[in-house]
């Protein structure tokens, strides 16, 4: 039967190698399945729909919109001064909220996942670890940008209703007996008040709390994937947070001690996002500014993600 | 352990990777003239430690938003030294804002002046106008510091002519305080000479020329005002051919070289 075998083609091993033990890593390498763009989108869609069913989330997103909605309040002062708060006061709360949502969002997403076990349920699947972790981070940023843009909406309509409502007072001026001569100051301030109001440069302001929040989030994600205490993953991204944001004055206290401020530089700036102040003085903010601001961050996050990768690959799970 | 020593080792060469490209920031920053006065023990002091907090949190503008409003609030209960050492706070958390230059000496000069002079505390009459003028001395300080921190904004030039013109014109004690007016024309032809001043602006130079003595200075400007494109230009035009015609009367221009000349039969 074995010459029949053997003569049909069919390989049939000999005694010796059926002795042989196959390595151990063998059908780990047959079974190790490459990168996938399209599960890291999935596992970022379930953390974002995971997110967004959070109270946590829900509360910082509630509180941001009524401070938002309550800027509009500032009526006793001038036009120059209204904007100014609004603009201040709307950007302020979409700094601070969208960092506490970066980093609470963020901190309990894996100590969630090995809490309720289905971390093994995922990784057991032909899930690689990165694309588990990217999926992670790539939900929290679509919540961070989800929650900012929710935040950008409402600060549009209050500058809205407030632009409507100075052009209306302007425009009553009109009817209440204006001497001829005033009529062109006034046509003139009426047409400025949409150029004082809607001014393009606040999406470099935008722009500026998305990549401030993302790195927060970034930083909350690395310290998540070696410690499973929740207040430990919260207060320790908070704390670089403050630290990142003292950097710009560290620096100008100790410029002239290079080891202390060699040992700080693994701390991000934070100053250099705040870009809100700037724009609302009526500053110049270049876009080869931002840029530059973006590119250091966008550089700084891939660094720290990619430093969470090192630990969660290596982590005992 | 190894893997958290190596990451330890990449953060911190990184870090030092980075440390080049933050520099190059901070110097655009720098050149740009971002942000206000470093966050020295005296500003904590004068801010308190919620609202230090705050500024170091990144929220100078909401920090500094929330002082003009407390210092309105002294404003209005009349307590004007508080409400002065609210403003000098605000514009050195923000030296680059117009508005708080603008707005602080506009309290000085105008409503702090005026609640000095008219203090039921003061004595005699007197003491209430030498304390109004000490404070226009201190708005005009105050503005010439805003001017020295944002030259290139035609709103302080403006507001710093617009107190020659309106305050310190009335405060020498030989009217008619043609030196006010001399100063205020400078300032207002410095804010005229931005192309994004608004149309008033331009009017307010050759009024202040008049004023200070130079009735020649203001009709050329005048009429230089008048021969622009009225098409392209925007302007109260009808303010400036009034001004035109007095000072054309007031000069005794002859008809044949005058702007509207009277005997023009009437088109």
């Amino acid at each position: 039967m074995t010459e029949l075998a053997n003569h049909r083609g069919e390989t049939t091993p000999s005694p010796t190698e059926v002795q042989t033990p196959r390595p151990a890593f063998a059908p780990v390498l047959k079974e190790r399945v490459g990168f996938s763009v399209s599960r890291v989108w999935i596992i970022a869609g379930n953390t974002l729909t995971e997110a967004v069913r959070q109270k946590v989330f829900n509360f910082f997103l509630i509180i941001g919109l009524i401070f938002i909605a309550s800027a509009s309040f500032f009526a006793q002062f001038t036009f120059g001064e209204q904007l100014k708060f609004i603009k201040d006061t709307c950007l302020g709360v979409i700094s601070v909220i969208s960092t506490l949502i970066a980093i609470v969002g963020t901190a309990q997403l894996l100590p969630s996942e090995v809490e309720n076990r289905t971390i093994y349920t995922i990784l057991a699947k032909p899930v690689r670890r990165i694309e588990f972790l990217l999926g992670k981070f790539l939900g929290s940023l679509s919540l961070l940008t989800i929650s900012i843009a929710a935040m950008c909406l409402l600060f549009g309509a209050v500058l809205f209703i407030k632009e409507q409502g100075m052009i209306r007072e302007l425009r009553q001026e009109f009817t209440q007996g204006m001497p001829a001569s005033d009529m062109a100051d006034l046509n003139q301030q009426i047409r400025q008040v949409p150029q004082e109001t809607f001014d393009v440069n606040l999406v470099k302001a935008v722009l500026a709390e998305l990549m401030k929040a993302t790195l927060v989030a970034a930083i909350t994600l690395l310290i998540s994937t070696f410690s499973t205490s929740l207040v430990f993953n919260v207060a320790v991204p908070f704390m670089i947070f403050v630290a990142g944001m003292l950097r710009g004055a560290a620096a100008e206290v100790w410029a002239d001690r290079r080891i202390l401020m060699a040992l700080l530089a693994v701390v991000p700036d934070f100053g250099f996002f705040s870009l809100a102040d700037e724009i609302n003085m009526g500053n110049v903010v270049p876009w080869s500014h931002v840029g530059q601001i973006l590119v250091y961050g966008v550089a700084r996050t891939v660094v720290i993600v990619f430093a969470a990768h090192l630990i969660f690959s290596r982590r005992e799970i | 352990m190894l893997t958290k020593a190596l990451v330890i080792i990449l953060l911190f060469a990184t870090g030092l990777g980075f440390l080049p490209m933050e520099n190059s920031i901070r110097a655009e920053r720098t050149r740009l003239k971002y942000q206000g006065a470093r966050v020295t023990y005296e500003l904590r002091e004068a801010l308190g430690q919620n609202l230090a907090i705050a500024l170091l949190a990144g929220l100078r503008g909401v920090v500094a938003d929330f002082l003009w409003l407390q210092g309105h609030t002294f404003w209005e209960k009349r307590e004007w030294l508080r409400q002065y050492r609210d403003i000098e706070i605000v514009v050195t958390l923000q030296p680059q804002s117009v508005l708080f230059w603008d707005l602080g000496q506009w309290h000085m000069a105008w409503n702090i002046g005026y609640g000095a002079r008219s203090d039921p505390n003061n004595r005699t009459q007197a003491e209430g106008i030498k304390r109004e003028r000490e404070w226009h001395r201190k708005a005009r300080d105050f503005l010439q510091r805003g001017i020295e921190n944002i030259p290139n904004r035609y709103d302080l030039y403006f507001m710093m002519g617009m107190l020659y013109y309106e305050k310190f014109s009335r405060d020498c004690d030989e009217p008619p305080c043609r030196d006010a007016f001399c100063k205020a024309a400078e300032y207002f032809a410095r804010a005229a000479s931005f192309t994004n001043a608004p149309q008033f602006v331009a009017r307010m130079y050759p009024r202040a020329l008049e004023q200070c003595g130079e009735t020649e200075a203001a009709y050329a400007q005048w009429r230089l005002l008048w021969f622009q494109d009225h098409n392209k230009v925007q302007q109260a035009w009808n303010i400036i051919e009034r001004e035109i015609r007095q000072l054309e009367d007031k000069l005794k221009i002859p008809d044949n070289q005058r702007v509207f000349p009277k005997n023009k039969p009437p088109s």
